[in-house]
């Protein structure tokens, strides 16, 4: 008995519809415009190989689903931090994991440079850009989790997430003083965000990562309701707190680290969707929430992605930019609402 | 037969250092029981030592004849429900779902709650007089309100023993006497054995079958009549010039 689940329904329905739509624009969308005709042309193999088919099968459609894996890993990551902290601006983002996955991937790529190693392949590279920026998220996790306790109020959580980012760029200068202008460029074009790019490996990868921590999402559903009422309670309920939060730290290294390894730090998005939920159910429920953030995670990465394609344009910019413009307002208003 | 519960030369403390030493003291079926003392003096910590939250210092405590250190919290939380003294609110959570998180070892993988498990939510919100209150969100309940939600609550988990820490403190002064009032109903009727902690002396002395008083001196397990009546309540504080003043049951400025 919620308070209003009634309307739970069209809502979801409604959203679904949302993202569907979004997925096929965003196939559709971008410097060349696709017809429908020619989509389902090349998606039912009508037309034998051409620039169409090659366009949505080895560049539409696995940035697609770049997107709308990212959204969902994102939104149901940022909503659990937000549980488990009880903070409503706990996000991968802003936690500073991004920038500890961004510090990982400077040092795999400037570090190498001015070591003077040089990485043959752009496929070692890729390998090699990916693990490092989820070895620097999975370190930054683990501190995070460790001090957890201590970072309960609002603003010490801020401040440490902001240190962190300080530390990271810091750290991040010296080496890009060190390096040469070609991996600078590697690390920078890594740093703006992109769902571009993804081999058909990397995709498996990532949908695997991101199914595994969906289905350790919904196992979690049930102590992330207790754990609304305080950890205290919790435990006196006979929940086994700290394996709750283990369970919550494996699914942010797997989402968060994963995204971040293969796309880039992407902000914001982690923030603002799980509170859109909220607004939207008016639900506390995790059963409600955690599909509900999901789906509109994937609608509004989506959307993204298509604002950043500039349809109609030949150019594109950083899919960064547009999450923020995006989610920015989202969060500010969540902040001048509380007041 | 053995106390419910039973403690035994129990010490307080943190991190190798004692803060409350030589507690004794005993909890039988359907007992009310006020715990006082002065503050910081360890109230919660008792309280959360015998929820099972805070690891035992030194000393023994007993449920149904089973030492503590024999005990999982699990074990310790399905004979014991515990109500800390500041709860989480969770916005747009409503009331009736906010007390099936009570049904936690009874609910299904994803929490979902069997229908015997419904009607119980619904009688304990209608003993603790929020009948209709199931769909309201729990956030925007009033003081009083959220806590006799949480009172319910602690029906719902159905344990034998049920502790609140300061279930009245930021209450107005009807509320602490429907509060008092609701826990002596539910330790009579429901035979429940519920210890909560207090400043109010006043209403326990009128109410509580039992109190435990952590003086400055020493700790007592007694009638409210006989702590009354050897001036153990004078222990409430280290400064002499206020009493206890055993007529209108509080304290009062002690001759100069």
């Amino acid at each position: 008995m919620g308070i209003s689940r009634k309307n739970n329904t069209g809502y979801f329905t409604a959203i679904s519809i949302a993202v569907a739509i979004f997925m096929l624009s965003d196939v559709l969308l971008g410097s060349t415009s696709i017809s429908l005709t020619d989509l389902f042309a090349a998606v039912f193999g009508k037309k034998g190989p051409g620039p169409i088919n090659d366009i949505v099968w080895l560049f539409r459609i696995p940035k697609m689903l770049t997107a709308l894996l990212s959204g969902i890993a994102l939104s149901i990551c940022g909503l659990q931090m937000q549980t488990l902290f009880k903070n409503p601006l706990a996000d991968p983002y802003i936690l500073g994991i991004s920038s500890g996955a961004g510090l990982g991937v400077a040092f795999f790529v400037m570090g190498s440079s001015a070591l003077g190693l040089t990485i043959g392949s752009s496929l070692g590279m890729n390998i090699g850009m990916a693990a490092s920026a989820w070895i620097g998220a999975l370190v930054v996790t683990f501190i995070i989790i460790s001090l957890s306790h201590k970072l309960k109020d609002n603003l010490s959580l801020l401040i440490f997430g902001v240190m962190l980012g300080f530390i990271g760029s810091a750290l991040i200068g010296l080496l890009q003083y060190f390096s040469s202008a070609s991996s600078l460029k590697n690390y920078v074009l890594w740093s703006m965000g992109s769902f571009a790019g993804m081999t058909t490996v990397q995709l498996i990868i990532l949908a695997a990562l991101v199914l595994i921590g969906l289905i350790i999402s919904i196992y979690n559903i049930k102590d992330l309701n207790i754990l609304l009422l305080g950890e205290q309670y919790a435990k006196s309920i006979g929940v086994n707190v700290q394996r709750t939060r283990n369970r919550i730290l494996i699914v942010v290294a797997l989402l968060a680290g994963g995204v971040t390894a293969f796309c880039g730090p992407i902000g914001f998005i982690g923030i603002a969707v799980p509170h859109i939920a909220r607004m939207l159910f008016k639900n506390a429920d995790h059963k409600v929430l955690i599909p509900a953030s999901a789906l509109i995670g994937a609608a509004i990465m989506l959307l993204a992605d298509i604002i950043a394609g500039l349809p109609g344009t030949s150019s594109v910019i950083p899919i960064n930019t547009v999450s923020a413009l995006l989610g920015i307002p989202i969060i500010l208003f969540i902040i001048l609402k509380k007041k | 037969m053995p106390d419910l519960l039973s403690i035994e030369d129990l010490s307080l403390g943190y991190n190798k250092k004692v803060i409350y030493k030589k507690i004794n003291a005993t909890a039988s079926d359907g007992e009310l029981i006020g715990v006082f003392g002065a503050n910081g003096v360890g109230k919660s910590t008792l309280l959360r030592t015998i929820a099972g939250l805070q690891p035992i210092f030194s000393g023994k405590i007993i449920l149904k004849g089973i030492n503590y250190r024999k005990l999982k919290l699990k074990d310790i939380a399905s004979s014991l429900s515990f109500v800390p003294a500041q709860m989480n609110r969770a916005n747009n959570l409503s009331v009736f779902d906010m007390l099936g998180l009570n049904c936690y070892f009874r609910s299904n993988w994803l929490g979902k709650i069997e229908d015997k498990d419904k009607d119980m939510i619904s009688n304990a919100l209608k003993l603790v007089g929020l009948d209709n209150y199931g769909d309201k969100n729990s956030a925007e309940l009033s003081d009083g309100e959220y806590q006799r939600a949480t009172i319910a609550g602690a029906l719902v988990k159905d344990c034998p023993i049920i502790i609140f820490d300061e279930p009245t403190a930021f209450l107005d002064i009807a509320n602490k006497y429907q509060i008092t009032e609701l826990l002596a109903k539910i330790a009579q009727e429901r035979g429940k054995t519920i210890i909560f902690s207090s400043h109010d002396l006043n209403l326990a002395i009128e109410y509580c079958d039992k109190i435990w008083l952590m003086g400055y001196e020493s700790f007592y397990n007694e009638a409210p009549q006989t702590l009354k009546n050897c001036g153990a309540f004078n222990q409430l504080f280290t400064n002499k010039n206020i009493l206890f003043d055993p007529i209108s049951n509080t304290f009062h400025k002690g001759p100069q």
